[in-house]
């Protein structure tokens, strides 16, 4: 088995959005989330990144571009070596903006559309802002940074997959992300609204599968299908603790972005201890890294290295336990939960994404 | 062989301090060989994959004819996957 080696952190610099998606996977308790770092503490982190090998830096959130001082972050992250992306839904991203990343060191962006039509992407959003992402997207296919357009697939727009496609293909996309919505923080409260009809999702697979036949050599089309439709649980962030890691606004370190769900574990906070200490040695990152961790059927599968569980997260929200093996997968003796799970229901209605005020806490 | 390769939007050559080499993609990382890493390292946009051939024929033990042949393999890969630009 390869030794873990840290080789990716995600940024996420604040969870304020001005979106209100309900397939968000951002925590429930984004309030408990306003005491951000400063940008000195970011800097150093990605600092202490670099210098333990790792090369690539994501900035996400919530919306990074809310951050005043972003700027500042991505020219310190490639200073310091790192390769940096930004993930956001575009809405901030004026020339200027732009140009400022760009010459900071930017080397890609990732703008997340909700649907193809406004009609439906300002319902989802729960705000008007569908012709600004697509001006955004204009603006920064025509400058000198990558592009990779996302848009997260569930129940209510999934069906539009074939005019998400043709929409990309208008704008000159050279890399789209299909991404069917995961069930973390805000989608796991909305699961029953979002959860696709199985016919939904294999119809969505043969649209990307022909798309792909169709558009080859000039878009790349990423296309997941979702684990809880199939047989195996997906490898989530390839194993825990092995390559990847999220800081959160205020500082704690995750070993995947959905972990602080996971109310067994204690995690650590930059602000006391250094990235290597905490990627190294808390017991958070040590609790279900590598093997040894697993029960059975795990323990003696085939696949223990390839799937590596599955994911700690989603064991923990649907069975209360993040050491069992994850139910998406048929051998867990909890996979009715997840088949249960997949009852979603037309009817339903979804909580938007809202941070609580001061007042209603 | 006169294209003269340079990379695409988003992708970026880094050396590590262990000395290995990767190619930084959107969504990814490749893990570089010897040989590949030595050749990418002189992407910029002006050499030709004649100069990178030549270049990897004094670095390594090849002949000229197996190094061109390496090289514009090499090179038709990353260029099919939009890596660089031809």
């Amino acid at each position: 088995m390869n030794e873990p080696r840290a080789m990716s952190i995600l940024c996420e610099l604040t969870y304020r959005c001005n979106l209100q998606c309900p397939y968000c996977y951002n925590p429930l308790d984004l309030e408990n989330y306003r005491d951000e770092l400063d940008a000195a503490t970011w800097i150093r982190v990605l600092e202490e990144a670099a210098g333990m090998g790792i090369v690539q830096a994501h900035f996400s959130g919530g919306e990074p571009t809310l951050r005043r001082d972003l700027v500042k972050l991505v020219a310190a992250a490639s200073q310091a070596g790192l390769y940096t992306n930004l993930i956001t839904q575009g809405t901030f991203l004026g020339d200027d903006t732009l140009d400022a990343l760009i010459a900071a060191g930017l080397a890609h962006v990732q703008i997340s559309i909700q649907a193809p039509s406004a009609a439906l992407g300002d319902k989802i959003a729960g705000t008007r802002v569908h012709e600004q992402k697509f001006d955004a997207l204009t603006r920064v296919a025509a400058r000198d940074v990558a592009l990779t357009l996302n848009c997260v697939l569930h129940r209510e727009n999934i069906d539009a997959i074939e005019d998400v496609i043709a929409t990309a293909e208008r704008y000159g996309i050279r890399r789209l992300e299909l991404a069917n919505v995961q069930f973390y923080g805000w989608a796991y409260r909305n699961r029953l609204a979002l959860m696709p009809a199985r016919e939904q999702v294999q119809h969505a697979a043969q649209v990307v599968e022909s798309a792909r036949e169709r558009l080859h050599g000039r878009m790349e089309i990423t296309y997941v299908l979702p684990d809880y439709f199939g047989d195996f649980p997906k490898p989530c962030m390839n194993g825990w603790g092995r390559t990847f890691l999220t800081v959160t606004p205020n500082g704690y370190v995750l070993p995947c972005p959905a972990a602080a769900a996971i109310r067994t574990l204690q995690f650590e906070n930059v602000r006391d201890r250094s990235l290597a200490d905490i990627w190294n040695t808390s017991a958070a990152f040590e609790a279900y890294r590598g093997t040894a961790w697993m029960p059975e059927p795990c323990r003696s599968c085939a696949r223990k290295e390839v799937d590596w569980g599955g994911c700690r997260c989603q064991a923990y929200l649907i069975t209360g336990d993040a050491g069992v093996t994850d139910p998406a997968c048929v051998f867990s003796g909890d996979h009715a939960r997840i088949e249960a799970m997949r009852e979603g229901t037309a009817t339903a209605a979804y909580e938007p994404r809202r941070m609580a005020s001061s007042a209603r806490r | 062989m006169s294209d003269r390769p340079s990379f695409a939007k988003g992708v970026r050559f880094r050396t590590a301090s262990d000395g290995s080499a990767l190619l930084l993609v959107p969504e990814g990382a490749l893990t570089l060989n010897g040989s590949a890493a030595a050749a990418l390292e002189l992407v910029d946009g002006t050499r030709t994959l004649d100069d990178i051939a030549a270049a990897l024929v004094d670095q390594f033990d090849v002949t000229q004819e197996d190094a061109r042949r390496d090289v514009s393999e090499l090179f038709s890969r990353l260029a099919q996957r939009q890596f660089v630009l031809l």
